[in-house]
């Protein structure tokens, strides 16, 4: 039978990187790192690392374990793997920041953490991979959303791969040139590869499928979609061309630029995409979920606007770091807690409530949730996000650090809403279960067989 | 052994019955939301009823198969339910009920 249950563990996969995300901000807040210190000093390193795997890489990670069955109508390939990549990423992660600890000589540096970091990482991400990649190779004939999704796996492994290179590096185990070259001049390059490559491409994949569900708008494969595929595909080209230029020591930039460049027209077209998807929409009603997924792509579009107009003023290199924080924070970040929105609802409606209906009455999943206070949560999490990113192209870190507090604001109370879904609080008190059902089980699966 | 106007009696009876299952994201019956195609009843209550999810791959459709068989079970003169899902025709907004 064509379907899909409950991923078990996603839930403590997006617990996990809730707390990452947490720990990065107040970090940030704090004074630790950037924009205190360069973004490649190893304190900074802490705070990239924390919110691109921890909290990015964990959210991506568990979201895909939940819809990748969904895009592909059959079961997940390896499920018992799920648990393992989750236990190594967090070791992984945890001697990786351990390492980057050491550079910065706040820690002890023992030599093989960081390579034992990032080796645990690659093991995590490829077990990621072979789940992910194994359920889509036999949904023949492959939709849209599994063509993109298969795309963001190559890109994945390839910023592993760097990043376990990076390690060795960094960690003195090797003095070979053409990898000491690596590390000084394809950072920018396995940054673009991890946000850009991976969880851009998967998040425009799985957006096809979950926009049109929740939307209630035909899923079709326009002429525009096909050229978004093709022009990621040669962005991911060029970029893989400029880090095996950067390892023979011949560092150039003009083929991340031109990846760079290929992206933006993508993300347009991309934008133009969803506009249809969204003036087709049977569903006349939009959640917030969605409403907070058109303004993350807004600021996906704001951010190759903004790397347009720096080469037009000749200060590329000033409007770097704003640009990646906006795009990390306003698109990624906000597209990620606008779905963890609807996502937490809805596999909480499906674990308390799946098994009883027919049999008794049951709650919408709207009902989980109360949207008229989160949305007051998203407001205040995207206007800081915009005055965190203009403060930082005005250079104002003390602005930047207060901005930071307004995000971390957000997160914790839209953290809060997160927890009140799973305890089942908001729910109607006909329809509601005896609280103590609910409260087994926040963060880890059932061990009873109840939860598939 | 019911005729045909009491097989066309439980087939409706049934299908007000369906009416409690509703789809967790819309809010709306399964029946309203278009997504029960057939249900046939032979002479002696086996019932044989065919239906779909708004999504191919749907998480809840275990659920909602489930949970259409139960109900349909609990209707007096019900002797056995067997639930097919299908995609062929696919669903689409224009087979929900204004």
């Amino acid at each position: 039978m064509p379907g899909a249950t409950l991923s078990p563990w996603t839930i403590s996969y997006f617990a996990t990187a809730l707390v990452c995300l947490v720990a990065g901000l107040a970090l940030t807040i704090s004074g630790f790192g950037y924009p205190s210190a360069p973004i490649d000093d190893p304190a900074s390193l802490v705070i990239v690392h924390l919110i691109a795997i921890g909290w990015l890489g964990l959210l991506f990670a568990g979201s895909l374990l939940q819809f990748v069955p969904v895009i592909a109508s059959r079961q997940l390939q390896s499920p018992h793997l799920a648990l393992p990549a989750l236990l190594l990423t967090m070791i992984g992660l945890l001697l990786l920041l351990g390492g980057f600890l050491g550079l910065a000589d706040l820690v002890p540096l023992w030599t093989w953490t960081l390579p034992a970091g990032g080796l645990l990482l690659t093991v995590a991400f490829a077990g990621l991979c072979w789940m992910v990649a194994g359920t889509l190779v036999a949904a023949r004939p492959y939709s849209l959303p599994t063509k993109f999704v298969a795309l963001g796996c190559v890109p994945l492994i390839a910023t592993a791969l760097v990043g376990l290179v990076f390690t060795l590096s960094l960690s003195g185990l090797t003095d070979d040139p053409h990898l000491v070259g690596l590390v000084l001049s394809a950072g920018p390059a396995h940054a673009y590869l991890g946000l850009f490559g991976w969880m851009t491409i998967t998040a425009i994949g799985v957006s096809y499928r979950l926009l049109t569900m929740f939307l209630l708008s035909p899923e079709k494969t326009r002429g525009i979609s096909r050229a978004i595929g093709w022009l990621l595909a040669a962005a991911l080209v060029a970029a893989g061309c400029g880090i095996f230029s950067d390892g023979t020591g011949l560092p150039a930039d003009r083929p991340l630029h031109l990846a760079i460049a290929l992206s933006g027209l993508a993300s347009l077209f991309y934008a133009i995409d969803i506009h249809s998807i969204f003036r087709e929409r049977k569903r006349k009603s939009v959640e917030l979920n969605v409403m907070a997924s058109l303004v993350a792509i807004g600021m996906l579009l704001l951010c190759f606007v903004l790397f347009a107009a720096s080469i037009v003023i000749g200060n590329p290199a000033g409007m770097v770091m704003p640009i990646a924080h906006l795009f990390t924070f306003g698109w990624l970040t906000g597209l990620g807690l606008g779905q963890l929105y609807k996502i937490v609802a809805f596999m909480t409606w499906l674990e308390f409530y799946g098994p009883v209906l027919g049999r008794t009455a049951v709650p919408r999943v709207q009902d989980l949730v109360n949207e008229r206070r989160a949305s007051l949560w998203f407001a205040l999490y995207f206007t800081a996000t915009a005055t965190a990113t203009a403060v930082l192209i005005l250079d104002m870190p003390d602005m930047f650090r207060a901005a930071t507090f307004a995000q971390l604001a957000a997160v914790c109370a839209l953290s809060f809403e997160f927890i009140q879904a799973r305890r089942l609080a908001m729910v109607p008190a006909a329809t509601r279960l005896p609280s103590a059902v609910a409260a087994r089980r926040l963060i880890l699966p059932s061990f009873n067989g109840r939860s598939r | 052994m019911p005729d045909t106007s009491e097989r066309a009696n439980l087939i409706e009876q049934v299908r007000q019955q369906l009416s409690m299952v509703i789809d967790p994201e819309m809010g709306r019956s399964v029946v309203d939301m278009g997504l029960i195609y057939r249900i046939e009843a032979d002479r002696v209550g086996d019932m044989h009823i065919s239906m779909t999810t708004t999504t191919k791959g749907c998480p809840a459709s275990t659920f909602l198969k489930e949970a259409i068989r139960a109900c349909a079970a609990s209707v007096a003169g019900v002797k056995s339910v067997e639930v097919e899902l299908t995609y062929d025709p696919p669903w689409n907004p224009s087979m929900m009920t204004p």
